[in-house]
Parts: C-alpha cells; sequence; structure tokens
C-alpha cells in the first residue's frame, strides 16, 4: 500500500480505494450503492423542494401544473390534519395540549425526574392539564365534547391515556404474575400470553364494537374510553413482562437484605424492587412506548378520526385527490419526528447503562 | 444488652428438606443472650440454611424454632417481628444501589420502626461511627470498596437495634486485605456484648471472640465446644479432618 | 378471623382462591349479561349457525366458496386468507430483511447508510399509513385497458396485478408452496440442528439434496392435482374486452397488504439480522481468520451459523407480530380471518360464539407458529450455558 504523507498516515486515495474498491465484489457494491443514494437524493430533492408547489394560493390546478411534490395540500388543509374537526377559533387549544404532551415526553427522559412521585406528579398534571385545554368547560374556555376532538391532537390523547391506565395496570400484572403462589401466578400468566398473542385490533374491536352488544345501556360508557381501556390493556400485557424482566434483573439478596431488615412487603416492593426494576427495564420500556405510539394509528379502524383519518379526508375531499403522497408524506413525517426521536434516545440510555454496568 | 434467664435462641428437632433433599437434619441449639457462636464446615453443609431459617428467609417443615421468646410458626406477626429484632449480615453486603449509604441504614427505621428521620439519621450515624465510615454518609454503594460496602451493611442492620445479629459468610467475598477491617468491627461487637452467630471460614475470629464453635457437615451438628477444645482436642473424626484441611497449610 | 388471615399457610390459601374465583365470577357474569342482552335483541346463543348459509360473499378466496355456504366454511376462508397473506409477507420480508441486514454488517460505509435509511424511513412510519399509502397507490394504477406493461407477461391494473400463472386452484397453490416451504425448513433443520452434527458430511449434503429435489416434486405433484381441468398448465393473461383473462390475478387488497408486510417486516427483521451478526464474538471471528479460513468460510462457517442461533428467538417474536399484523386488512378490505368475523358478527348478530371464534382462532395460530420456531430453536441452539460471548 503506498503510503503519502509526512506523518506515514494514508491518502485520501488510498483510503477511498482500501474502503470502497479493495475487491471486485466490494467496487460493484460501492458503485451500485453510490448510484442509488445519488438517484434518491437527487429525485427526491427534485420532487420535494425544487419542483414543489408550497402555497395553496393557486388552488390545486398549481400543483398539477408541475411534476413536484404538491405541498399546497399541506398548505390548505394542516388545520383539518392537525386538529380534525375541532372548532377553529380554539385551535390554539388544541396545539397547546399537544406542546403540554411534548414537554411531558422531555421531562420524563431527564433522569433528575427518575423517582415514583416526580414521574407520576408529571403524567398526571399534563394529563389533566391536557383534558381540561381540551374540554374547555373551566376558565371561560367553551366545552369541546371528545366527539370534536381529532387529528394529532385525539392521537396524542390516545396515546397519554393508554400510558397512564396502562402503566398502574402493568406494575400490578407484573407482581402478580411473579407471586410466590402457584394459582395466582399461573392464571395471571395466562391472561398475560392470552392478551399478548391477540392482535391489537382485535382487541379494540372487542372493546369498542362489541361490548356495548353484550353489556346494558349503562355500564357500557363512552366509545372512546372503552377502546382506550382496551388499548390500556393490551400496552399492560406487554409492559408487564418488559417489567417483570426487568425485576428479574434485580437480585435476589436485594429483598433477602430487606426482609432481614423487617420491611415489610409493600414497603419492599415500593422502595427496593420497583426502582431498580424499572431501571433495568428503561430501555424496553422506551421500546414500548414508541410502539405504543405507533399503534394509536390503529383507531382509525374502529372509527375514530385521528390523524390518519383526518389526512385521509384532508386529501379525499374537494380537489385534492390527487396529493395522497404529499399527505401521506406528511403524516409519516410528524410519526417519524416522534418515534425516531424517543427511539434514539432509548438507544442512547441502552448505550449509556451497558457502560455504566461494567 | 441484658442477660435473661431465657435463651436467645432455641431449636429443637429442626428439620429442613430442599424438595426430597433433606438439608437440616434434627438441629438441636441453644443460644444465650450474648453468646457468640462461629458455624462452621465444608460448604454444603447447611451453615447457611441454618441461619437463614431463624429469620426465616428458608422454612422450615419440621421441629420448632423460637427466637427472644417467640415461635417461628405460620404466623405473619411472629415473622415480622421476629425480623425487626434480628440483623443479617449478607456474604455479598446486598446494600441497596440506589440509595445513599445514610439512607441505606435509616430505611428500615424510618419505615418499620416508624422513627423519625432525625432520630433515625443520628442513630444511623452514631453506627457509622463504630464501624469507622461515617465520612461516607453521603456517597452510593458502588463508590465504596468491598470493605467499607460490608462495614456499612453492618452499620444497617445495628442501625435497627437487634438484639441477634446473624453474619452468613461475611469476608468471604472480599479481597485478603479488607478483611481485617470487618473483622475488627465484628470483634468490637462481640466485645459490646452482641448475641452473634457468625458463618465463617476465619478460624482466627474464632478463637478470639467465640464462646462455642459448631462444626455442621451434611446438614448435622457433629460438633460443638468452646474454641480451646474444639481446635486442640476435637473430637470426631469428619472434625480432625476440616481441621487439618482448613487449618493446614 | 384475624389470626386465620395472620397465617401464612391460610393467608395464601385464601388469596388464590380469591383471585381465582373472582376472575371465574367476572368472566362468568359478563357472558351470563351478555347472552341475556343479546336475547333480548332476539338473538339465540349456540353455535348452530356455523352451518347455516352466509347470505354475503367475500371478495378473495383461496377456495371456492358463494354466499350459500355455510358460516363454518367463510371463517376457514378467512384463515386460509390471513395464512396465505402472513406466509407470503413473511417469506419477502425475510428476503429484504436478510438483504438489508447484511448490507448493515458489511465494511462498506455506502451500503451501511442505504441500509440504515432504509430501515430508519419503514420502521418509524406506522404499519397502517404504509397500508393505505400503497393502496392509494395501487388502486391508482390505471385501468386494464391502459394498464402498466411490463415484457407484455405482468400488468399493473386498478383492477389488480396480472402475471403468468398456473391454471390451478388457490389452494393447491398454497399448499404446494407450504409444501416446498416445509422442504427448505427440513434442510435447515438438518444444517442446523445438533442432533446431526455427527452425520458425515458427504451423507448430509446428499440427505439435503434429495429433500429438496422431493420437497420440488412433492409440490409440482400438489399443482398438478389442483389443475383446473380442459386448460392448459401455464395461462398468460390478455386483455379481452374491458378486463384481464387468464394469468394469474393479485388483488389490490392483497398486493397492498403484501407490499406493506414486506417492507416494515423487512426492515425490522434486518434490525434482528444486523442484531445476530453484531452478537458474534470479535474472539471467534479472529480466532477462524487466524487459522486460515477464507473470508467465505469464515462468514459461513463461523459468523453465520453463530448469528443464526442469537436471531431466531427474536425473529419468532417478530413472525408471530407479523402475522397478527394482517389484521389491518380490514382497513382496505382484504377478507383475512378478523375481517370475516367482523362482518359475521354485524351479519348474524352472534357476538360471543364469534368472539370467541376469533380470540381461539389467533391463538391457536400464534400458539403453532410459536411452537414450530422455539422447536426449530431448540434443536440448534448450543448446548450448555457456560459460553459468554
Amino acid at each position: 500500500m503506498a503510503m503519502t504523507g509526512e506523518m506515514g498516515r494514508p491518502g485520501l486515495l488510498a483510503t477511498l480505494r482500501e474502503k470502497y474498491f479493495s475487491s471486485l465484489g466490494n467496487a460493484a457494491l460501492s458503485i451500485i450503492c453510490f448510484s442509488i443514494l445519488a438517484l434518491i437524493v437527487w429525485k427526491f430533492f427534485d420532487w420535494a423542494i425544487l419542483s414543489a408547489v408550497f402555497s395553496a394560493a393557486n388552488g390545486p390546478e398549481a400543483c398539477k401544473a408541475t411534476d413536484g411534490a404538491c405541498w399546497a395540500v399541506i398548505d390548505a388543509r394542516w388545520r383539518l390534519i392537525l386538529f380534525g374537526l375541532y372548532p377553529h377559533e380554539e385551535h390554539w387549544r388544541s396545539a397547546l395540549a399537544c406542546g403540554v404532551v411534548v414537554v411531558m415526553t422531555v421531562l420524563s427522559c431527564l433522569p433528575y425526574f427518575w423517582n415514583g412521585r416526580s414521574i407520576s406528579v408529571i403524567w398526571i398534571g399534563g394529563f389533566l392539564a391536557f383534558y381540561f385545554l381540551m374540554k374547555g368547560g373551566i376558565l371561560g374556555m367553551p366545552v369541546v365534547d371528545e366527539q370534536s376532538w381529532g387529528g394529532l391532537s385525539l392521537t396524542v390523547f390516545i396515546f397519554v391515556t393508554t400510558v397512564l391506565v396502562g402503566t398502574p395496570l402493568s406494575i400490578l400484572l407484573a407482581l402478580l404474575r411473579r407471586s410466590e403462589l402457584p394459582w395466582i401466578s399461573a392464571l395471571t400468566g395466562i391472561v398475560i400470553d392470552s392478551v399478548r398473542s391477540l392482535p391489537l385490533l382485535t382487541i379494540l374491536f372487542a372493546f369498542a364494537v362489541v361490548l356495548p352488544f353484550l353489556l346494558p345501556d349503562w355500564a357500557s360508557g363512552d366509545k372512546l374510553y372503552r377502546a382506550i381501556f382496551g388499548s390500556a390493556l393490551f400496552f399492560a400485557a406487554y409492559q408487564a413482562e418488559i417489567i417483570r424482566g426487568g425485576m428479574q434483573g434485580v437480585p435476589t439478596g436485594q429483598e433477602e437484605a430487606a426482609k432481614s431488615l423487617g420491611i415489610r412487603y409493600r414497603h419492599r416492593i415500593q422502595r427496593i424492587l420497583l426502582p431498580q426494576a424499572f431501571k433495568n427495564a428503561l430501555p424496553a420500556t422506551i421500546n414500548q412506548f414508541v410502539i405504543t405510539f405507533k399503534e394509536t394509528s390503529l383507531f382509525i379502524i374502529i372509527g375514530f378520526f385521528e390523524i390518519l383519518a383526518s389526512g385521509n379526508a384532508a386529501y379525499g375531499t374537494g380537489n385534492w385527490t390527487f396529493a395522497f403522497v404529499e399527505v401521506y408524506a406528511f403524516i409519516a413525517m410528524i410519526y417519524f419526528v416522534f418515534v425516531f426521536s424517543l427511539s434514539r434516545y432509548g438507544a442512547f440510555l441502552e448505550r449509556r447503562m451497558d457502560v455504566g454496568d461494567h | 444488652m441484658t442477660k435473661t434467664a431465657e435463651p436467645a435462641i432455641t431449636i429443637r428437632s429442626m428439620n429442613k428438606f430442599y424438595g426430597s433433599f433433606h438439608a437440616l437434619k434434627n438441629i438441636d441449639l441453644t443460644v444465650q443472650h450474648g453468646e457468640r457462636i462461629v458455624i462452621c464446615g465444608p460448604s454444603g453443609s447447611g451453615k447457611s440454611t441454618l441461619i437463614r431459617c431463624i429469620n426465616h428467609l428458608e422454612a422450615h417443615q419440621s421441629g420448632n424454632i423460637t427466637v427472644l421468646g417467640k415461635a417461628l410458626d405460620n404466623n405473619i406477626l411472629h415473622i415480622d417481628e421476629i425480623r425487626r429484632d434480628v440483623g443479617m449480615v449478607f456474604q455479598h453486603f446486598n446494600l441497596f444501589p440506589h440509595m445513599t449509604v445514610l439512607e441505606n441504614c435509616v430505611l428500615a427505621p424510618m419505615l418499620v420502626r416508624k422513627w423519625p428521620r432525625a432520630k433515625a439519621e443520628e442513630l444511623a450515624m452514631q453506627y457509622l461511627e463504630k464501624v469507622k465510615i461515617p465520612e461516607q454518609a453521603e456517597k452510593f454503594p458502588g463508590q465504596l470498596s468491598g470493605g467499607q460496602q460490608q462495614r456499612v451493611a453492618i452499620a444497617r442492620s445495628l442501625s435497627m437495634q437487634p438484639k441477634v445479629l446473624l453474619f452468613d459468610e461475611p469476608t468471604s467475598a472480599l479481597d485478603p486485605e479488607m478483611i481485617s477491617e470487618v473483622l475488627d468491627v465484628m470483634v468490637a461487637l462481640a466485645k459490646d456484648g452482641m448475641t452473634m452467630l457468625c458463618v465463617t471460614h476465619e478460624m482466627g475470629f474464632a478463637r478470639q471472640v467465640a464462646d462455642r464453635v459448631i462444626f455442621m457437615d451434611q446438614g448435622e451438628i457433629i460438633e460443638q465446644n468452646p474454641p480451646e477444645e474444639f481446635f486442640g482436642n476435637p473430637q470426631n473424626e469428619r472434625t480432625q479432618k476440616f481441621l487439618s484441611q482448613i487449618l493446614g497449610h | 378471623m384475624l389470626s386465620a388471615w395472620n397465617n401464612i399457610k391460610l393467608r395464601n390459601a385464601m388469596l388464590q382462591i380469591i383471585y381465582v374465583g373472582g376472575f371465574v365470577a367476572v368472566i362468568a357474569t359478563l357472558i351470563v349479561m351478555g347472552r341475556t342482552n343479546l336475547q333480548a335483541q332476539g338473538i339465540i346463543s349456540g353455535f348452530d349457525f356455523l352451518w347455516k348459509s352466509t347470505g354475503w360473499d367475500v371478495n378473495f378466496s383461496l377456495i371456492d366458496f358463494s354466499a350459500r355456504d355455510p358460516y363454518w366454511l367463510v371463517l376457514v376462508v378467512g384463515i386460509l386468507n390471513t395464512l396465505f397473506l402472513g406466509t407470503i409477507g413473511l417469506v419477502l420480508a425475510t428476503v429484504i430483511g436478510v438483504i438489508i441486514g447484511m448490507a448493515r454488517t458489511t465494511e462498506n460505509d455506502l451500503a451501511r447508510l442505504l441500509g440504515a435509511i432504509y430501515v430508519e424511513v419503514f420502521r418509524n412510519i406506522p404499519l397502517i399509513v404504509q397500508v393505505f399509502f400503497w393502496y392509494a397507490i395501487v388502486t391508482r394504477f390505471p385501468g386494464p385497458r391502459q394498464a402498466i406493461n411490463l415484457a407484455d407477461s405482468f400488468f399493473l391494473s386498478s383492477r389488480g396485478l396480472y402475471g403468468p400463472g398456473l391454471n390451478i386452484t388457490g389452494l393447491s397453490a398454497f399448499l404446494g408452496i407450504v409444501a416446498f416451504l416445509a422442504g427448505l425448513g427440513v434442510i435447515i433443520w438438518i444444517s442446523a440442528a445438533q442432533r446431526f452434527r455427527r452425520m458425515d458430511p458427504a451423507r448430509k449434503t446428499r440427505l439435503r439434496w434429495l429433500i429438496l429435489l422431493g420437497a420440488f416434486i412433492v409440490s409440482l405433484v400438489i399443482f398438478w392435482i389442483g389443475r383446473i381441468p380442459d386448460t392448459s398448465l401455464v395461462s398468460m393473461p390478455a386483455l379481452k374486452g374491458l378486463n384481464f383473462r387468464g394469468g394469474i390475478r393479485i388483488s389490490t387488497e392483497l398486493s397492498a397488504m403484501a407490499i406493506s408486510i414486506a417492507i416494515y417486516g423487512g426492515a425490522y427483521i434486518a434490525e434482528i439480522v444486523r442484531g445476530g451478526f453484531n452478537s458474534v464474538g470479535r474472539g471467534q471471528i479472529e480466532a477462524a481468520k487466524s487459522v486460515g479460513l477464507t473470508k467465505w468460510q469464515v462468514f459461513s462457517r463461523v459468523r453465520f451459523p453463530l448469528a443464526l442461533r442469537a436471531m431466531l428467538p427474536i425473529l419468532t417474536n417478530q413472525y408471530v407480530w407479523l402475522i397478527k399484523a394482517t389484521t389491518m386488512g380490514i382497513a382496505i378490505g382484504f377478507a383475512d380471518f378478523f375481517m370475516v368475523v367482523s362482518t359475521a358478527i354485524n351479519q348474524s348478530g352472534q357476538t360471543l360464539e364469534l368472539l370467541g371464534i376469533l380470540m381461539g382462532g389467533f391463538l391457536v395460530i400464534n400458539f403453532s407458529l410459536a411452537a414450530i420456531l422455539n422447536r426449530i430453536n431448540r434443536a440448534i441452539a448450543l448446548k450448555g450455558n457456560q459460553l459468554r460471548s
């Protein structure tokens, strides 16, 4: 290998040759990949930015005139996509509510708040703020019922409520599952495994659509909350196994030490077991949160106007029916931002915890 | 520590099984208040199991165990009371990693004895001084050496002001240079009159401090005697064999 | 009473009885309440309805089905559709996943970058969004007369994708493919299972070729048996009038679902493959190289077998998840098991029974798939637990 440079480091040309053209196969691979990358980048750049129409001022006709992306549909319909059928003057409340949830999520990621009390305060407080901003009825804000909630705010509401209801349920299930009493452990195991083997859609369907037929009217409750409970149950079943995995990572000596000090069951769980179990289970928990956020999109199938449904309405009505790609791209981007950042954070945490353990 | 007529611990005809494996066979043992007992024997002899039965970390199947006047049976209240007054020091320390040294020590007194934080902390600091590491009070267990951690574990047990202390091979997991700092603490405790049951291989400690040395093998108590006779004149052949192995080199 | 509560044995017994009893009571109450409510609406409980004819049709079926056929048959159609879509989706996803996953483990930065882009883009967008997207694309293909023509054999139109096909029943096609896959599975088992480690390598290779040939022949035989009478074996699609005749038609719903599952599943499987290869200890690879194995031999004899064993448990979970994901077909009208059952509930009102069948069906599918894959996993797993990577 020809070495160039004063210090004996290989020159640029030599490095390139080594990395990309070291063998015939490698060279072929490099050329193919480079061409594909270049093609994708160029085509995408051209479509999304260079030839695109960004403003809806000239209506759909302006878009049909070019080959580029028709972002004008977003310009025209973003309110529908983000807020659904929420009343126009109150959109600020919907936007603020979503902002509250973003703040809530960011705060939860800071180690400073990683204890039972802080996390509960953040999530319950955030939920209440979200609920009253959306619902109104206090501080002079007019009431807007759940039926009118839609778009991104409904997606976010489903997610937060699912997590809020599902987390205590998951802790309960995890504790029952690891119980030393055989019947309790076995029965809980059957429940958890059965719920986990069903598709989420069937559970949502059962709660949202089927349950009203089986229950008398007074017991049915609102369809949205029934569906959210089904979603929370599914979340709890998966999260219970994650927490249980975390518990198994806590050395048995910890509980023995607590027992030997005379600390009783409730406090052993609360002060010794759970804090350590949650720390072990943190990366998997974040992964579960990410999955749950993606799964809120299933609510469209049981008839809720969350962001995917509002997106379908955005291009499906009026003169924008050709602009479906742009609308889906917009929705995809919204999901992507949330999901990608949270999973990156989870990966970062996992790496940091691996390092810290050694 | 008051010396009353009633023994601290009484074990009568106690048997323990793991499934079909007979781990402890017909154990008879009496421990008076203020006595220091050392239990030794080959691994698998049941020494750890025996002391773990005393605070019900393991359950016995037959026989009687009475600790501090309370019968160790199926009554949860009894078990809780016993655990309050019997402390245990583990081979692997088992400190709570997510709490500081001080928090480790005050947790149980506050939760179980319902003491206010100030009182618990004051007492805990006294015991931390006794084990000679008061300056580490705000550190986390992960920041301490093995010897320091074990001394914290002892202080943590002492903070509950137990009447009996159980030691399960407290120095076996320590690097050699740290063993003596822990043994010194245990000797000081003995001199203060604490009732102690120690499972250990440290025969020097036994000779120095023990009132009685017990040899166990395959789940039975083979021999028990004061140290001079135990080391000087072992009666049973298995005891002799064990002593030669452990003291030989 | 209080003393009884404090007794450990009694307390444990009571807790268990309360828990199990309470659970049974709740379920029983729900069922009884449900039946009363349904009866009030004039619906009789019981499974007799399974033999009544449905009165409605499905848009895709591997076997012959009409509106006159009974309910139990439509349920079978639904299950077959789910398994069919699942198999196609799983196979495609695995192919894509392996390619992208391998790309991410090469030393070539460009390949790794391309792979990373693929995975991040398609993993972070919910599957249902991708389903809707591909469905929108596929339904916007031009009509049959202006269909996109690929080499005069494949046609993409809004009525479906047409390609050359065999004139056999859908069921025999499915069974033939399953037979071939089963043969492949047996070959993998022989290659990797501990039981065959001691077998003479030449004999092993011969055995595997034999099985491959056998599976191939069995598939062909199944295809032959399933031939539609009075037609040639291969048929090509041709435009006749308003529509295509001949060849195989992949409905728009099926193609949209298959594409989405393949792409989304492929992204996840790529990560699993990458994780599997990354988990092979560097020490193993260095040892192999230092013994003088070529790059291909290091890959095929050391890296691949170890990676496979690391991947398989996680792959199992992923496959189970993908089969469950076929339920999204209902959003675009693909007649999978879930959609069939929900239509049946709508039409017949036999809510409790059908709900039970739905849940039971998925439990069975999941359990079987997991059992098969776990069996394979146990057969090829490294014995003993003394190894730490």
